[in-house]
């Protein structure tokens, strides 16, 4: 990294150890790394390898007993500390949320504090909700605890953006959410993420979640202490040492279809579709001239309602209901999810495929196992490459 | 962008609605008819010159003048010590200081109140002040604790969020902790106002009045109307604080709790 220019360096941590009172061993023990600006950095590790507490060291939560931190070249080791947090968004995985305070009030927490005034304020908190995905005249006046999780965890996530921060720290942030949500949540902040391009340090003991929003990874074990410090696939193809590939676990190959997302990849969108409105004879005429043996149905809204086939047309033009004919749509995907989640989708699908949907949930188009398949070929074959270049250059140095 | 689900708004039963409104008018209409079926009952009563000397429009407000006056002083003086005592103790360099003061007013209210009573008596004289200052040592500990528990049952990571962001210690406890701690603090205000009208009616004995005095002449003179008419004063009396304490906290918590 040292290549880089420092003027891209967003946070340095020099030696930074933290001794807990009455314990002899440091809890952090010389950390030192350096984060450049615009990436997630995910700090992984079991529990009690001190991810947390390194985190916290950042925003000075926890005090650091020695060692440096420089953040934007500045260093901020003894500096002022509440307005050195105020220009660190937080988020916590409880999210936080102040009960009493209605969601503009939480979200507008650091701008009221820095002094923003009110209708610069109103503003943002409406353009943070519309970001979330959250009607803002919907919810600005809400409580908490009308919210649902997934909400009160993207309006924490919010209320950490609010004052667009350089930096936001984020401590298993989608740690207490249900799978479902939790993964749209990491997609949805990926999404984001591609807009904002915040520097983002973000804690979880998970390793699937560290390799989906990674754009680097620090495996960390005992103390604090750096395994491995490199880009998810880096990680899943050459781990530093046992430890880390102990921390893979199994399967560190199909955890590699988490770095590629289905809007990678080329997806089908010749699948012919239709909706129930229709004439049956321009439908059947569809299905005739496509290669596909089944046609997608369509609601108004173009979003996949079944997948029907010549002999349900024929069974509408006896006068069935369209909409209850062939096997519903399942097994919709986002853009931004990645290949194992599609085909995860794939195999409990109905047509043997994974439908691609946008945001709003429109057709986009479908992906088949064949090129979940192609994609993984193609990424072997370009690593393979990748790495035999670097043996050839290391050994040309040698 | 995704679609976020249709929210949760919480809808309340109608039972539970009805629930609310028994316990919103059910009280006061209690309240009323019992006064005013004690009232009936003592018109109705050929009363001989030893009665009317208690029971008349002058002596009957006067001593509930003095009631309320002794319960509203006491009351006030215990918010305006024990708050601020409470706030001060949850703070972490007096942490240490908890155990001695919850103690102190542990021991205030362990001892029985006439007891109290009358040793705060003896030491500031007879009287009302002497009075006042039995009230506050006896109903200190309630607004104490209370104070202290809703302050320390607030989330820890709620502060640590707040923190996070940026607030001083001072802001974290007038944003997050207080507006927090204030249902709680409400609770403890209002057992100490019950406290306090209860114990007011031994006021007669050190010279400061209140609707005791009804119930011991009662007592003394043997006469059940003045009796009655002592209990069921003091009982409506203390029934309407509850009440409107009640009513209060609700109006003064804060929203979204």
């Amino acid at each position: 990294m040292s290549t880089n220019s420092t003027s891209e360096v967003m946070i340095e941590l020099d030696e930074l150890t933290k001794t807990f009172p009455g314990q002899s061993v440091p809890a952090v023990d010389k950390l030192s790394l350096t984060i450049q600006k615009g990436e997630i950095v995910v700090f992984v590790g079991p529990s009690g390898c001190g991810k947390t507490t390194s985190m916290e060291l950042i925003n000075r939560l926890i005090e650091p007993t020695s060692g440096r931190i420089i953040l934007e070249g500045e260093d901020v080791t003894d500096a002022q500390v509440d307005s050195l947090r105020r220009r660190i968004g937080y988020v916590i995985q409880e999210t936080g949320l102040f009960p009493h305070r209605t969601i503009a009030q939480n979200i507008a927490t650091v701008p009221g504090m820095i002094g923003w005034k009110k209708g610069r304020m109103d503003e943002r908190v409406d353009e943070l909700l519309g970001l979330i995905g959250m009607e803002p005249s919907q919810y600005r006046d809400r409580f908490p605890k009308e919210l649902s999780g997934g909400q009160r965890q993207r309006v924490g996530v919010a209320r950490a953006m609010a004052a667009d921060p350089p930096v936001m720290l984020m401590d298993e942030p989608f740690g207490a959410i249900d799978p479902i949500t939790r993964e749209r949540l990491q997609n949805e902040f990926l999404r984001l993420q591609a807009q904002i391009q915040k520097t983002v340090v973000f804690v979880t003991h998970d390793i699937d979640e560290a390799i989906k929003m990674g754009d680097k990874i620090v495996v960390l074990k005992e103390q604090s202490h750096i395994a491995q410090f490199a880009s998810p696939e880096e990680i899943l193809s050459s781990p530093a040492d046992d430890y880390v590939s102990d921390f893979i676990g199994q399967g560190a190959s199909l955890k590699r279809l988490n770095l590629t997302r289905i809007r990678d990849i080329e997806m089908a969108t010749d699948t012919p579709t239709g909706t129930a409105h229709e004439e049956l004879s321009t439908l059947r005429q569809r299905l005739a001239e496509s290669p596909w043996s089944t046609m997608m149905i369509l609601d108004d809204q173009h979003r996949p309602m079944r997948w029907v086939g010549g002999r349900d047309l024929n069974r509408a033009n006896a006068g069935e209901d369209i909409a209850k004919l062939g096997l519903p749509a399942t097994a919709t995907v986002e853009p931004q999810a990645t290949l194992s989640d599609a085909l995860n989708e794939l195999i409990t699908s109905n047509g043997g495929v994974a439908i691609v949907v946008d945001g709003s949930g429109v057709f986009q188009g479908v992906v088949d196992i064949e090129s979940i398949l192609t994609a993984v070929r193609t990424m072997r074959e370009e690593n393979s490459q990748f790495y035999l270049a670097q043996k050839e250059i290391s050994e040309a140095i040698d | 962008m995704a679609v976020a689900p249709a929210p949760v708004v919480e809808t309340e039963s109608k039972q539970s609605q009805t629930r609310k409104k028994l316990a919103l008018f059910g009280t006061p209409i209690f309240i009323i008819t019992v006064l005013l079926a004690t009232y009936l009952w003592i018109s109705s009563l050929e009363l001989d010159s030893i009665e009317m000397r208690v029971l008349n429009k002058e002596v009957l407000t006067e001593s509930l003048m003095e009631h309320l006056y002794l319960t509203g002083i006491s009351t006030a003086l215990v918010i305006l010590i024990a708050i601020p005592l409470g706030i001060l103790v949850t703070r972490p360099s007096l942490k240490r200081a908890t155990p001695f003061v919850l103690g102190l007013a542990n021991a205030g209210q362990a001892i029985p109140s006439f007891g109290l009573l009358t040793i705060v008596v003896i030491w500031f004289g007879i009287g009302v002040q002497g009075v006042i200052f039995g009230l506050v040592a006896y109903s200190t500990l309630p607004i104490l604790r209370n104070t202290m528990i809703g302050i320390q049952q607030v989330d820890k990571s709620l502060i640590k969020a707040a923190r996070g962001m940026g607030m001083s210690t001072r802001q974290v406890l007038a944003r997050v902790e207080m507006p927090l701690a204030v249902p709680v603090m409400l609770a403890g205000i209002r057992t100490a106002l019950i406290i306090n009208v209860g114990t007011a009616t031994l006021a007669t004995f050190f010279g400061a009045g209140g609707l005791g005095f009804v119930i011991f002449n009662g007592i003394q003179l043997n006469r059940d109307p003045v009796l009655v008419t002592g209990v069921v004063m003091v009982s409506a009396l203390a029934l309407s604080v509850d009440y409107l304490a009640g009513v209060i906290g609700r109006l003064a918590s804060p929203r979204g709790l």
